[in-house]
């Protein structure tokens, strides 16, 4: 904690923004140390260098909540953090890959579903590939459960089905080289609930989708986003610590989390003063009251209309 | 178990007496209930022990208790509710931890079941309680403000990664400190502590952080003591965290039940 705030403090001193030889060309020589090491393997196929450049220039274009640049305002720890973590996963944001959001003063790398997916590919090199899937109502769509994995046996669907209020569910299949495959089913509920999670907060009160958000205008896509990050959880999380791509992948998601949770407790915590209302309370009226409302709901023993089977405050309470 | 400190303080300070006792009879996600008075009435928080636990943390005199309040409805603060509203003390919940408890459906929902809601106040004999909505991975999960009739204000809230509230005048703290980020950092570095598991902690538990940004948010100035609970068995320091919460804000600090 204390060095962030130092780290924050100098972020804000610094007017001028943070120059690619003192971030890029750092986390390049590191990575190059780790490869001479024998300590990082990546895949023949990718270029380090290549995605630290394309990732350079798309942190030219991240910005914060308030239009702020990335580079002006994230410190660079963070920075380099997630460069290093980018090329370990062996991810391009030049190909969709990954992304970068600023949270407060921190830079944090997000994955796109085509980044877990191949990520998830470099984990378990059994896998062939990861596909997903949108059910809508309609569709004729079967599926069984053995031994608790989960099979599609068929989906098949008419173009009058598709629109987003049908939505039902999604579904994401891991394909195997050997041939088996091996699915994951949430219904519109999970998916829901999965999304009352995001920092975007596309989820009202009542639980519907707010009208505008990315989820309300891509529905199906961001319903296979969510069935595919929950098929590849398992897999990063099954495979041991020894495999250094799949520590990180569960690391970028983890520091998701710890940046989530930290902005919401500086914008939510520790702000309304609430109090009791000792002058409101008559002690002798106030100890007598909840006797007869027992009374009368041991004669109801059911919930009332509000959802309250009783309650001992039922009037006398201050109105807040 | 440990006694409360007030056995060991002398009973009047300046010209106040010190009324409000506390007892931890258990403290740890393995089960909490303490026992809170004010010299009248008597309170349980939690539940989360074995019954015989309590009858015996309480010398056998279960039925002095007035009322027992429950923050939500996980095991480690629930154990023993069925034989609590048997031994004829009236509980207090919301109604997600009624529902989540099945309490109607034990048979259990009659005379003795009490509905909270948060920003409601209530009374229990001497006591004034304003129960407020926290944050936790449970359904309707509640801490409360308790106020007795000497004007001490006894602030409880565990089980929430933040609250979103502040408070005025109050005397005694009894929160949740359940781990530091850093230790909880390492311990995942070193694999002692999976991701899941972290992540299902920062988005439930208070941490020492954010425990010390809660103390410098609210008034301290007429704070007695202050209480830590439910500290983690792997992510916490009990002398590191003492002794972190009494340098910052000056105040006697209690770490609750024994870990």
């Amino acid at each position: 904690m204390a060095t962030a705030t130092a780290e924050k403090t100098n972020g804000q001193v610094k007017t001028n923004a943070l120059v690619k030889k003192d971030v890029v060309d750092i986390v390049a020589a590191r990575i190059r140390v780790l490869q001479e090491k024998n300590e990082l393997h990546l895949p023949p196929n990718y270029s380090a260098e290549n995605a630290l450049k394309a990732a350079w220039l798309a942190l030219q274009e991240v910005t914060d909540k308030d239009g702020r640049r990335a580079l002006d305002v994230c410190d660079r720890t963070s920075i380099m953090n997630s460069l290093l973590k980018m090329v370990i996963q062996g991810l391009n944001p030049a190909k969709n890959q990954c992304y970068f959001v600023v949270f407060g003063t921190k830079l944090v790398l997000m994955r796109s579903y085509f980044g877990s997916i191949h990520v998830a590919k470099s984990v378990d090199e059994r896998i062939e590939d990861i596909v997903a899937d949108v059910v809508y109502e309609g569709d004729e769509f079967e599926y069984e459960k053995l031994r608790g994995k989960t099979r599609i046996i068929t989906h098949k669907q008419k173009l009058e089905n598709i629109e987003k209020a049908k939505i039902k569910a999604a579904y994401a299949t891991v394909i195997y080289k050997d041939g088996r495959d091996e699915s994951v089913i949430m219904t519109i509920d999970e998916i829901k609930q999965a999304w009352k999670q995001s920092n975007i907060h596309p989820i009202d009160d009542k639980g519907n989708i707010k009208l505008g958000t990315v989820h309300d205008k891509f529905m199906a896509e961001m319903a296979k986003k969510s069935v595919i990050n929950r098929i590849c959880k398992p897999i990063f999380n099954g495979s041991d610590d020894s495999n250094i791509v799949a520590w990180y992948a569960r690391q970028t998601d983890g520091d998701l989390v710890e940046a989530e949770v930290e902005e919401e407790i500086a914008e939510k915590a520790n702000q309304e003063l609430i109090d009791v209302e000792v002058e409101a309370i008559d002690s002798e009226e106030s100890e007598a009251l909840p006797e007869p409302q027992k009374q009368a709901a041991q004669n109801k023993k059911q919930p009332d209309a509000q959802g309250t089977i009783f309650s001992p405050t039922g009037t006398e309470g201050p109105g807040f | 178990m440990r006694k409360g400190p007030s056995f060991h303080l002398p009973a009047l300070r300046g010209l106040v007496f010190e009324m409000i006792e506390i007892k931890a009879l258990a403290s740890s996600s393995k089960g909490n209930c303490y026992r809170v008075t004010d010299g009248k009435t008597q309170l349980l928080l939690e539940c989360g022990i074995p019954f015989k636990e309590i009858q015996k943390g309480l010398g056998f005199k279960v039925s002095e208790i007035a009322g027992c309040l429950i923050s939500h409805e996980h095991q480690d603060h629930c154990k023993a509710v069925a034989e609590i509203i048997r031994a004829g003390i009236e509980t207090y919940m919301s109604f997600g931890t009624i529902e989540l408890l099945e309490l109607k459906e034990k048979g259990l929902c009659g005379h003795r079941v009490n509905v909270l809601k948060s920003k409601r106040q209530l009374t229990i004999g001497t006591w004034t309680i304003l129960p407020f909505d926290t944050e936790h991975d449970s359904v309707e999960p509640l801490g409360f403000l308790l106020s007795n009739q000497v004007g001490e204000k006894l602030l409880y809230a565990t089980d929430t990664y933040y609250i979103k509230y502040r408070f005025q005048g109050l005397t005694h703290i009894m929160l949740e400190v359940n781990y530091s980020l850093d230790i909880l950092r390492s311990n995942v570095e070193s694999g002692t502590v999976d991701h899941v598991l972290k992540n299902r902690t920062l988005r439930s538990h208070m941490n020492l952080e954010n425990a010390k940004e809660l103390l410098k948010a609210n008034d301290l100035s007429k704070v007695q003591q202050i209480w830590l609970l439910h500290l983690s068995e792997k992510n916490s320091d009990e002398k590191r965290f003492k002794r972190e919460i009494m340098e910052l804000t000056g105040k006697p600090t209690f770490i609750a039940g024994a870990n």
